[in-house]
């Protein structure tokens, strides 16, 4: 029963007039970002986190949810109408552009946005249900085992987001580095300032964001001359009755798989999408019929697209461990709001923490009710030129920035980034993992300190304590897997 | 040297080097009470091995050549600096005018024309901020 009290409590905070309205320009403003060519949820957060400094907590956290889930709904809609996709609707280009080729554009965006609907409601029960309960766990950890956590959060997603963990795992490693830019806060020691004044205060989260995401994607962009062709077919977006029946199981699948990928480590909508599709081919009636345009491969990525979405908060928001690039920004906002996500969040913040969930669900029906419809209006963006765009786009960075700390040296700090995040693009090193490593690092550093002066240097307790025991061996198993994997790659190589 | 993995390799080498030799000059203490120096020695360690791997992994893999094209990245750098640098030193109208018009440049259809509508189109965009809707910039 506390689930649907505190749900209740949650409908109550986020339906004001005022949660509502951010929910909605969340989730407009994001499709209108999440459909330009290259920008999706990650660029698409970075791009506009400073528009939500001015914006009361809650409503600037529903704000931020609204956008995600927005850029992400925008990203399949670019996905299925041109074939332009981002990490999170590369599945999406496959059967739903099909559809788009055969005429059938509007039911391809209908059972985007209604297999959106189902996942993500689906996913918000789970998050409801299993984020209290994680929580509590949460709380039994001490310094050495937060340590060992993120360790092992460190490993999982340099791997996953990477591919190749080594890479992942450098990058991860620079954004601690880069997390500890400033001032020790316990030794007052200033560290890797270049005795620059503004950098006292450590280095800004937004400036790398829109420096290594935002700047570095514009210039990729402009690097491969990306040419668009605006969409100007006719829309027809209500399905028949037999069409409908088909969406609805491969949906609910697409929703369990997707709500169980977004909670695992290092997973989130990527994956999900792709074990979503998998399962269909398996499964599904007319698996035959995907990869050539069926209503299947659309509706069941795209629900569990939604759907890990959302249950990816779980870890964010339980634990403090955010297990992607998207989520490691989100972590950003609430700290920048000054909400430690962790155990304690759901204790100290209930109406914060049940306020979000419950706006994910209005956010999902601000998705239906507003996108679909409107999708034939959104797709005339694909009309400005994207050389018209960029400079608007550099604008509001360079506006956002400075607005931040009425400061202009931040402006200077986003355009080094903007420069070092497009050497590591060139150099096939991910940011990902760069933004994992900075917000954790000193948090990293806090409890690694800690847990050594609690044990008088010992480095025992590590491993004599039970969680964190168990997380350092399971993370050995997979460095030596990983190890394994890596000489034996090279031995191939070296061979042929 | 246009190898991408060697480059790469040495680029992690010279970020560890850097902050590890930094590190080194702030006091280090012992593991029970760690200075200000330890943690990041220990990590920037840990990155100097893996850029040490990735240098040997380079010499027994098939060099890839680095795909790179400096011109856009400069065009837009050189642009953001130039809007603080000017928003500095005369004021941000005319910061936003060049970092619009500027930044232009780096399109594949510009023109002189086009690039000063877009700028006048953002300056005025600008004002629309600071003017309607109170926007705390300094333009004039």
């Amino acid at each position: 029963m506390d689930i649907f009290q505190n749900l209740a409590l949650g409908f109550e905070h986020a339906l004001t007039i005022q949660n509502l309205m951010y929910c909605a320009i969340g989730c407009v403003v994001g499709t209108l970002i999440g459909l330009l060519p290259g920008l999706g949820p990650l660029s698409t957060i970075s791009l506009l986190l400073p528009i939500t400094y001015s914006i009361p907590t809650d409503g600037s956290l529903i704000m931020l949810a609204g956008i995600y889930y927005g850029a992400q709904y925008g990203d399949s809609v670019s996905a299925i109408t041109m074939k332009i996709p981002h990490a999170a609707s590369i599945v999406a280009c496959i059967d739903g552009y099909q559809m788009t080729l055969k005429g059938k554009t509007g039911l391809a965006l209908f059972t985007a946005g209604i297999s959106s609907f189902i996942g993500g409601t689906i996913a918000i029960v789970v998050l409801a249900t299993l984020s209290p309960a994680l929580g509590e766990v949460g709380l039994l950890f001490g310094p050495a085992d937060y340590c060992a956590l993120m360790l092992f959060g460190f490993f999982c997603v340099s791997f996953v987001t990477t591919g190749s963990i080594l890479n992942g795992l450098a990058m991860t490693l620079i954004g601690v580095l880069l997390g500890l830019i400033g001032t020790d806060v316990n030794s007052g020691q200033m560290r890797f300032t270049m005795n620059l004044p503004f950098l006292m205060d450590g280095v800004g989260l937004i400036s790398i964001a829109l420096g290594c995401f935002g700047i570095a994607e514009i210039v990729k962009n402009l690097d491969e001359h990306t040419e668009l062709t605006p969409f100007n077919g006719e829309i027809k977006l209500m399905p028949t009755w037999p069409e409908f029946k088909r969406i609805i199981p491969s949906a609910l699948r697409g929703s369990v798989i997707g709500s169980f990928m977004g909670i695992l480590p290092g997973g989130g909508p990527v994956l999900a999408q792709f074990a979503a599709y998998a399962a269909e081919k398996r499964f599904s009636k007319y698996k035959d019929e995907i990869g050539y345009g069926a209503i299947e491969g659309v509706a069941g990525q795209a629900a569990a697209d939604e759907a890990a979405a959302r249950t990816s908060f779980i870890p964010l928001m339980a634990i403090g461990i955010p297990e992607n690039a998207v989520m490691a920004l989100m972590m950003a906002a609430f700290i920048v709001k000054g909400v430690q996500p962790g155990p304690n969040m759901i204790a100290t913040h209930p109406d914060l923490f049940w306020g979000l969930v419950a706006s994910m669900w209005i956010g999902n029906v601000f998705l239906v009710i507003l996108n679909v419809p409107l999708v034939r209006y959104w797709l005339s963006v694909f009309k400005i030129p994207f050389s018209v765009l960029f400079p608007s786009i550099l604008f509001f960075c360079c506006v956002g920035t400075f607005s931040i700390n009425n400061s202009l040296d931040d402006v200077y700090i986003t355009a080094t980034f903007g420069l070092i995040g497009y050497i590591f693009m060139r150099l096939g090193l991910e940011a990902a993992p760069l933004m994992l490593g900075f917000i954790l690092g000193p948090m990293l550093e806090e409890y690694f300190r800690r847990a050594l002066l609690l044990s008088r240097g010992n480095f025992g307790t590590f491993f004599t304590r039970p969680i964190s025991g168990t997380l350092l061996a399971l993370l050995g198993v997979f460095i030596a897997w990983q190890l394994i994997a890596f000489f034996l790659e090279s031995r191939k190589s070296a061979i042929a | 040297m246009n190898n991408l993995n060697l480059v790469r390799g040495v680029f992690l080498v010279a970020i560890s080097l850097a902050f590890g030799l930094t590190s080194f000059g702030y006091k280090i203490g012992d593991f029970s009470r760690a200075g200000p120096g330890l943690f990041p020695a220990v990590v920037s360690g840990l990155l100097f091995l893996i850029g040490i791997a990735s240098v040997i992994k380079a010499r027994y893999v098939k060099p890839v050549p680095i795909d790179y094209n400096f011109r856009n990245i400069v065009i837009i750098i050189v642009s953001l600096a130039g809007f603080a640098f000017i928003s500095e030193h005369i004021n941000m109208l005319v910061g936003i005018f060049f970092l619009a018009f500027s930044a232009s440049y780096a399109g594949r259809n510009n023109s002189l024309k086009r690039n000063i509508k877009i700028g006048i189109g953002l300056s005025l965009v600008a004002c629309g901020f600071k003017f309607l809707l109170h926007l705390n910039l300094p333009l004039i």
